[in-house]
């Protein structure tokens, strides 16, 4: 089975080898065995409520039981920007008017902020090559919203994501060449890695302060403001179905769209809900089905998540069997959060 | 014979002539009739010391090419003007005087060791009131030879007899780099993104508007020089080839180039504090005598004393008497009376 559950230090080996394969883009998980580690402990602390809430880290692993080992990763960081200062780029509006020679002249312009500060943010969503097939880019991505909605006095009112940036085959961001590059002298992966590892006061030290007016950068830099990478695609698409909304913040690196909700308002927080768990009996899961359900058990430390047939699903109670309870951590009577994996079908619906 | 003088009314088609076919901008001067005719009305208010000119004086002098056969030959109704220059007492004359300043910050990363200057370009108004020497222009067959440096130093031997009419510090802006187009490439990377018009137009309309529209139009942030064009960067800072021998003779002169830049060409502005010019620093009061008999001595910039009616001409003369001895044909084009004293300078 398919289950999602907090990283553990015997993870890393696993952890390590997708970090090796992810390539730039992934800011916060460089292949670094000691920053990969540290990252471990830091969730594994957090879980434990062993950190300051406002400093915790919560990182999920999918792993595959039956072989052994994890091939994802996903994270909740429970706010940014209050021990380091977190930036963002807003993308605004200039007017500037003269009506005497009849001109009208609207210029998009960057201003560096820290709207973001205190927010909680969606992270470190990585799923191995090999397990990007069915449901489990959805099941990754989705846990963290029921996590969010069992836990919500954890976390910030808004949560946010950034999205990977616009970058060429070669992995070349026109935005960084045009705009980051003059004032870092480096390269987009090195100072990529750099954000990843935690040293951040080299962005202080060396990002333009001043707002900066997008006609200066060049048309193809200007073209990818906001604009995420092809691999990242289907993820904003996700997020959007969710009540996420692009609203104007990008990324100072490479301009991805940082798209952000309150959680109140995230279609699976409000959607989720309760219901008992009855262990015995219970429709097989097919890896193929396409329209399962989410299932959460409501514990904290041995949070578990994974997907159950919809045919599971009998009035208020919900039919697993002991292999499922087993791996979900669960027991007859035991509280799960439900939610309908795909967006598109309402529960209620399904309801008998 | 050569004579730098105030600009009058008679000058006008003259000096619109020159304006309308000089190879050089000229920002300061308009070349539509009304405007000129505008311009030297101020002007001879400011020679004429008008209370309601005082402070914000707008001196317009133009350099005329004199008959050698003398003054009795002039036609003063259409005189033959071969350049125009002007100073302005109260640079922005009233209004805001715009400049980018070119300033530096350091980027720098310990940890990376990065250190970079990253020269940053910020609007301001700090040159507003400071006195400026501008409108310079004048015909091509005279830019070879000693015109251009009469015309523009004949201003600066003004300045220092009238000095109580002007800052302490003095500016001059220089046209920057063009394109053989008429473009100018600062232009195109910066205010064309703001304004939607070529340089042209731009410059058209500052001649002809008032200022607002630069207020309304012109990017209020400060720009990061290094987001500019190369083609932008390489020229700013930089003068026009046209400009260039005047820029160069300000230079000798005593001037430096200042931080400023011009925000529409990127062209230079020079500064210099009166104390600092050579003009000013070797210029000498002198008595005359009118003398058919001179001998030849070394060229001077000569000039009356008189605010109103001033002249400024070039004689052979010798520095070291205390009467310098002036050919009647000098005597007159100075307009000298009998008790004048001439302010001298070596040319």
């Amino acid at each position: 089975m398919i289950i999602i559950r907090p990283i553990e230090t015997k993870d890393l080996p696993d952890l390590l080898n997708m970090a090796k394969n992810a390539g730039s883009g992934l800011t916060t998980l460089p292949a670094n065995e000691a920053l990969l580690l540290e990252k471990i402990e830091s969730s594994v602390a957090s879980f434990n409520q062993n950190t300051e809430q406002n400093h915790r880290f919560y990182m999920f692993a999918l792993e595959d039981t039956e072989a052994g080992r994890i091939a994802g990763v996903c994270g909740i960081e429970a706010a940014v920007g209050l021990t380091d200062v977190w930036y963002n780029y807003r993308v605004s509006t200039t007017v500037n008017a003269s009506s005497e020679l009849g001109i009208h002249k609207q210029t998009p312009t960057l201003y560096l902020t820290n709207d973001m500060t205190g927010c909680s943010e969606l992270c470190s969503l990585f799923l191995d090559a090999d397990y990007r097939k069915g449901n489990n880019g959805r099941l990754l991505s989705k846990c963290r919203f029921l996590f969010l909605a069992q836990f919500p006095h954890l976390f910030h009112q808004k949560v946010f994501a950034e999205m990977r940036g616009y970058s060429d085959e070669r992995g070349v961001s026109p935005f960084w060449e045009s705009l980051g590059r003059k004032f870092f002298s480096l390269d987009f992966t090195h100072a990529d890695y750099l954000t990843g590892t935690g040293n951040k006061s080299f962005i202080a030290e060396l990002m333009p302060k001043y707002p900066i007016y997008l006609p200066f950068l060049s048309q193809e830099a200007q073209d990818t403001v906001g604009k995420t990478h092809d691999n990242t695609r289907p993820a904003l698409a996700m997020l959007k179905s969710e009540g996420f909304n692009f609203n104007g913040l990008v990324d100072i690196f490479d301009a991805g769209p940082l798209v952000e909700a309150f959680v109140d308002n995230i279609r699976a927080v409000r959607q989720s809900r309760l219901v008992s768990v009855e262990v015995g009996c219970a429709p097989e899961f097919d890896e193929t089905d396409r329209d399962p359900l989410i299932v959460a058990n409501t514990h904290y430390l041995d949070s578990r998540t994974g997907l159950i047939s919809k045919q599971a699903l009998v009035g208020k109670r919900l039919l697993i069997s002991k292999s499922q309870a087993s791996s979900l951590k669960l027991k007859t009577g035991d509280q799960v959060r439900i939610l309908s994996l795909r967006e598109s079908v309402n529960l209620k619906s399904t309801h008998k | 014979m050569l004579v730098v003088r105030p600009a009058d009314h008679h000058d006008l088609a003259g000096i619109e002539k020159l304006v309308t076919t000089s190879e050089a901008r000229l920002t300061t001067l308009s070349n539509q009739r009304d405007q000129l005719s505008q311009r030297i009305e101020l002007s001879q208010q400011a020679f004429a010391g008008e209370r309601s000119v005082a402070g914000k004086e707008r001196f317009l002098f133009v350099m005329e090419e004199l008959p050698q056969a003398g003054l009795s030959d002039v036609d003063s109704s259409n005189p033959n003007i071969i350049g125009v220059a002007g100073i302005d007492a109260c640079a922005g004359n009233g209004a805001p005087f715009y400049n980018y300043r070119k300033d530096e910050l350091i980027h720098a990363s310990h940890q990376l060791d990065i250190h970079n200057k990253v020269p940053v370009l910020y609007l301001t108004h700090e040159l507003t009131g400071t006195s400026q020497l501008c409108s310079l222009s004048i015909r091509r067959d005279y830019k070879q030879g000693n015109a251009l440096e009469l015309l523009s130093r004949a201003r600066l031997l003004f300045i220092g007899l009238f000095r109580e009419h002007f800052s302490r510090e003095i500016i001059v802006e220089i046209q920057g780099k063009h394109t053989d187009s008429d473009g100018s490439p600062f232009w195109d990377s910066l205010g064309r993104h703001f304004f939607g018009m070529d340089f042209k137009s731009a410059d058209y309309f500052s001649a002809i508007k008032t200022k607002t529209f630069i207020a309304e139009l012109m990017p209020t942030h400060p720009i990061y020089v290094p987001l500019l064009t190369p083609e932008a960067q390489s020229v700013m800072g930089k003068p026009n080839d046209a400009a260039s021998p005047g820029y160069q003779l300000l230079l000798r002169e005593g001037f430096r180039t200042s931080k400023h830049l011009d925000i529409f060409d990127g062209g230079p502005t020079l500064s210099a504090r009166l104390d600092d010019l050579h003009t000013l620093n070797h210029s000498r009061y002198k008595f005359y005598q009118s003398s058919d008999q001179v001998s030849k001595g070394c060229k001077y910039m000569v000039s009356n004393p008189t605010l109103s009616d001033f002249r400024c001409v070039l004689a052979s003369l010798d520095e070291h008497e205390d009467t310098v001895q002036l050919e009647p044909k000098l005597v007159d084009a100075l307009q000298l009376e009998e008790d004048d004293r001439i302010a001298v300078v070596a040319f």
